[in-house]
């Protein structure tokens, strides 16, 4: 494909010179980052053929068919209401929009198995407990607690969109809806395009909600065939599937975007959102709220009482240390976890750009342990930092495994795909002839990215932030094995009353995982806010 | 897009800074000594209420104990990455495959102990003293005392046709499923045991990934039957003394009830060796009775007193023989649970 760059003709020969410390840089971050996940996939140099028989004899099938209808189900429903919400939130005005278009957000603030649990507890009254376990309510608790990803990137891209370039479409002779179906909702598709990608990876590697409700997918059955016949190389193979799966939805991503380049030149005026039919403003407003109670409220309402329920049992799971230190292990461990995924995706999406095709594969390397289940990336990044551990490189003994470095180190691996998403798609929209322009000026590139690309593309980073800090007071698995001594998360608290099936007990350290949530989803709306008015 | 002069608010510089400092101080603070004369370290799978119990060998012995707790299999992964440099002393897994698989892979150093070999049964712990069980785990056959009078007396009986959609059982990726799999592989042999397993499969049962909602679910009626383990009906008594779901311990005129165990064993590369033998050897012996009631569950000497509650679903007879080949049969398990189409 040839997306990437459009060289200045004239200066091409002589940027290729100059780009070989980019390369290594490149090649050298993509490397460290991946490295865990490259020795997993390494271990299918050596087949096991014997048990791939076996599963292609039993479950194998099975897991295919289960992991494509929700992957299927869950992308097409969580792209479908994200960008539906998205758009009636920003083309319109209604009492109540701001807090709506918060409120969308927070869904994000509930981990999958959180909601899961609750759900599968809620329904299980009326439906009984074997309809309530199927795949279609997995796909649809899937589908809630996903869809914000979407919605926050879609709704960034409708903000950010010109109402120009709408009018332009108009002027053309389009109608309204021609205007959104062939210019607003194209434009706006390299951001929802990355949204639904993060939520596919999301569907490939969750194992947590998919248990809940009996449907085996091919992550549930890496964990299977790891866990039950103690083969790590079969899990490793079919850990190598997944990744499969994953470059072939990046592709597919890619292929969306097509050979185009969405930028925006000149003075920018959004779409002001206007005012439409009540009926039409009436029904959307209800299903947004809808969504919101039922992916955030009906959690709450019984998290709470579950708390009500241990208190008045006086049954209380026993932990080390209190509420307060859970919450500041949690604070500690995603607060790193975001700085550190942040830099390194901005780092490596802004080298990547300037690099064509090659580049985008190689720093796309890099993000391939998001499509890993994370009890896979846990045991990668441990053989990883074992090696090291044993060549004694570090002074006085100090070892990397189980360290707050060596936790670092694994929750990058593991989530800096969402970051790099997010700052390669808001990286992709800042015109090359504003770069092209500082460079005419006489600036060098490190000067144009930090003076021009960064202020340009600062909401971009915030939401990236928020993603990755969210995403990282939810990890359970990467964190339970690396975690240092005395560092104990809400997350773990959680799995520590869950994994004995205390549902009640995990009331407490569940909600407080939401309230974190919450709060970075605020900061996450106050800075859009922010950007929006900086931009418009 | 414009770009007017725009400075980041200051409250998020300040923020992103204060996290920054936060973080770097946390990653440089965290080079705690691991072989601290008077600390053994435990690399535990889960195992519900351990804290009281480490806090009791502390004050009983003034050694302090810390643990991190996981998956045992994730665990095992790390040991073996980790070879000399484990800060780990004692492992403690919640079955007995998982510890075969760390003896087997070397991870374990054998433990010479009078106290241990007198106080531990010989089918209850590995032959060349790498692991001792300290409890033992009974998975039994559990009925609703409200709608029925004649519950199955074996694991095969599971499978009549009388109780077709009406039991509950576990997934088979849990290990508890894969151990009762790989006893009754042992006792009649694979063939014999997919027969079983099929026969339950066709029983269309409804596959609960939790033994606590398992019991939940045959005590409000969406199966009569299940097979779950015994100490969850501790826990669920504690809170409603008439629950209404009984045991049925199962092949008590044969080879016994399946039981697989909690167990221990000293890493090969144990900083604090001897404290962590002292560890095992005081929950195999002062602390045993604490350990096993802890999670309702039965000591692993013999002697030891049953929990006063625990006491009062009977005594039984145990398939103690196959403990120790548990780990060596768990893969053939997983193969008949596969064959026989088990969820």
């Amino acid at each position: 494909m040839t997306l990437a760059t459009i060289p200045t003709s004239t200066t091409t020969l002589r940027r290729r010179a100059r780009s070989l410390p980019g390369w290594v840089a490149i090649v050298v971050v993509a490397g460290v980052v991946a490295a865990p996940v490259i020795v997993i996939v390494a271990s299918i140099l050596d087949p096991t053929t014997e048990v791939w028989r076996e599963l292609w004899d039993t479950r194998l099938p099975g897991m295919i068919r289960d992991t494509v209808t929700l992957l299927t189900t869950v992308v097409i429903g969580a792209t479908v209401l994200g960008t539906g919400l998205a758009w009636f939130v920003t083309a319109y005005d209604f009492p109540g929009r701001r807090l709506l278009g918060w409120a969308l957000v927070t869904p994000l603030a509930v981990p999958g198995y959180v909601l899961g649990f609750v759900w599968l507890d809620t329904m299980q009254g009326p439906l009984g407990a074997r309809a309530v376990r199927s795949i279609w309510l997995c796909a649809a608790v899937l589908i809630m607690a996903l869809y914000p990803y979407v919605y926050l990137l879609a709704r960034a891209a409708f903000r950010d969109q010109s109402a120009a370039t709408v009018a332009v479409a108009r002027s053309l002779g389009c109608s309204p809806w021609q205007a959104w179906w062939r210019v607003t909702l194209p434009m706006a598709r390299p951001s929802i395009a990355a949204g639904a990608a993060l939520v596919a990876m999301e569907v490939l590697t969750d194992v947590g909600t998919v248990r809940l409700f009996n449907v085996s997918t091919i992550a549930d059955g890496v964990l299977r065939v790891w866990f039950g016949t103690g083969d790590r190389n079969a899990a490793a193979e079919l850990a190598t599937l997944l990744i499969g799966a994953a470059v072939l939805l990046i592709a597919v991503e890619r292929l969306l975007r097509g050979r185009a380049r969405y930028t925006q030149g000149g003075r920018a005026e959004s779409v002001a959102p206007r005012r439409t039919r009540v009926g039409t403003t009436v029904a959307a407003a209800v299903a947004g709220w809808s969504v919101v109670a039922l992916a955030v409220a009906v959690p709450i309402v019984k998290l709470v009482r579950w708390v009500g329920e241990a208190r008045a049992t006086g049954q209380t799971i026993a932990v080390e240390g209190d509420l307060g230190f859970h919450v500041t292990s949690s604070v500690r461990v995603a607060g790193a976890a975001t700085i550190v995924c942040v830099v390194v995706g901005t780092t490596l999406a802004w080298l990547a750009r300037r690099r064509g095709t090659a580049g985008q594969v190689v720093a796309r390397t890099a993000t391939l342990g998001y499509a890993v289940p994370g009890p896979v990336v846990a045991v990668g990044v441990v053989i990883t930092l074992a090696a090291l551990d044993r060549r004694d490189w570090l002074p006085d003994g100090v070892l990397l495994v189980g360290s707050m470095v060596g936790l670092i180190y694994a929750l990058t691996v593991r989530f800096l795909a969402v970051s790099y998403q997010g700052v390669e798609a808001t990286l992709a929209k800042v015109p090359p002839n504003v770069i092209a322009g500082a460079r005419t000026l006489g600036a060098g590139p490190l000067r144009v990215a930090v003076r021009v690309e960064l202020p340009l593309i600062r909401t971009g980073l915030l939401a990236a932030a928020a993603l990755v800090a969210i995403d990282s007071v939810k990890e359970l698995p990467v964190t339970l094995l690396l975690r240092p001594f005395g560092t104990d998360t809400l997350s773990v608290w959680v799995w520590r009353a869950t994994s004995e099936s205390l549902w009640v007990q995990a009331a407490v350290p569940s909600l407080a995982i939401v309230a974190l949530g919450m709060i970075s989803v605020a900061i996450l709306q106050w800075a859009l806010d922010r950007g929006a008015e900086v931009t418009t | 897009m414009q770009m007017r002069r725009t400075t980041t608010p200051r409250t998020i510089r300040l923020a992103a800074i204060g996290i920054a400092l936060a973080s770097v101080t946390a990653a440089c603070g965290s080079d705690d000594a691991s072989s601290d004369g008077g600390t053994v370290t435990v690399y535990i799978g889960r195992q519900y209420g351990i804290e009281p119990v480490f806090e009791a060998f502390t004050e009983a012995t003034g050694i302090e104990v810390r643990f991190t707790s996981g998956g045992d299999p994730e665990l095992r992964e790390r040991l073996i990455a980790e070879g000399e440099n484990t800060p780990a002393d004692v492992v403690l897994t919640a079955d007995a495959a998982n510890i075969e698989l760390s003896a087997q892979a070397g991870l374990l150093a054998p433990i010479e102990s009078e106290a241990l070999t007198a106080a531990i049964p010989a089918e209850l712990r590995s032959p060349d003293d790498l692991w001792f069980s300290l409890s033992r785990r009974a998975r039994v056959v559990i009925y609703s005392t409200e709608r029925v009078t004649e519950p199955p007396t074996t694991y095969a009986a599971v499978g009549d046709p009388q109780w077709a959609g009406r039991v509950c059982l576990r997934p088979s990726t849990h290990p508890y499923t894969q151990s009762l799999v790989a006893s009754i592989i042992a006792a009649e042999g694979e063939e014999r045991a997919t027969e079983i397993v099929s026969s339950w499969v066709a029983n269309d049962p409804l596959y609960i990934n939790s033994d606590t909602d398992i019991y939940k679910a045959v005590a409000s009626g969406e199966c009569d039957i299940a097979i779950a383990n015994t100490y969850y009906l501790g826990r669920l008594q504690t809170e409603n003394p008439d629950f209404p779901v009984a045991i049925s311990w199962p092949e008590q005129d044969g080879r016994g009830a399946h039981v697989n165990v909690s167990a221990a064993g000293v890493t090969a590369n144990a900083p604090n060796p001897e404290g962590a033998k002292r560890l095992i050897e005081w929950l195999a012996t002062d602390g045993q009775e604490q350990f096993a009631a802890a999670n309702f569950e039965y000591p692993a000497d013999p002697t030891s007193p049953v929990n006063e509650l625990v006491a009062t679903w009977g005594e039984f007879t145990a398939d103690l023989g196959v403990v120790l080949r548990l780990g060596e049969l768990n893969p053939a398990a997983v193969e008949v649970l596969s064959v026989a189409g088990y969820e």
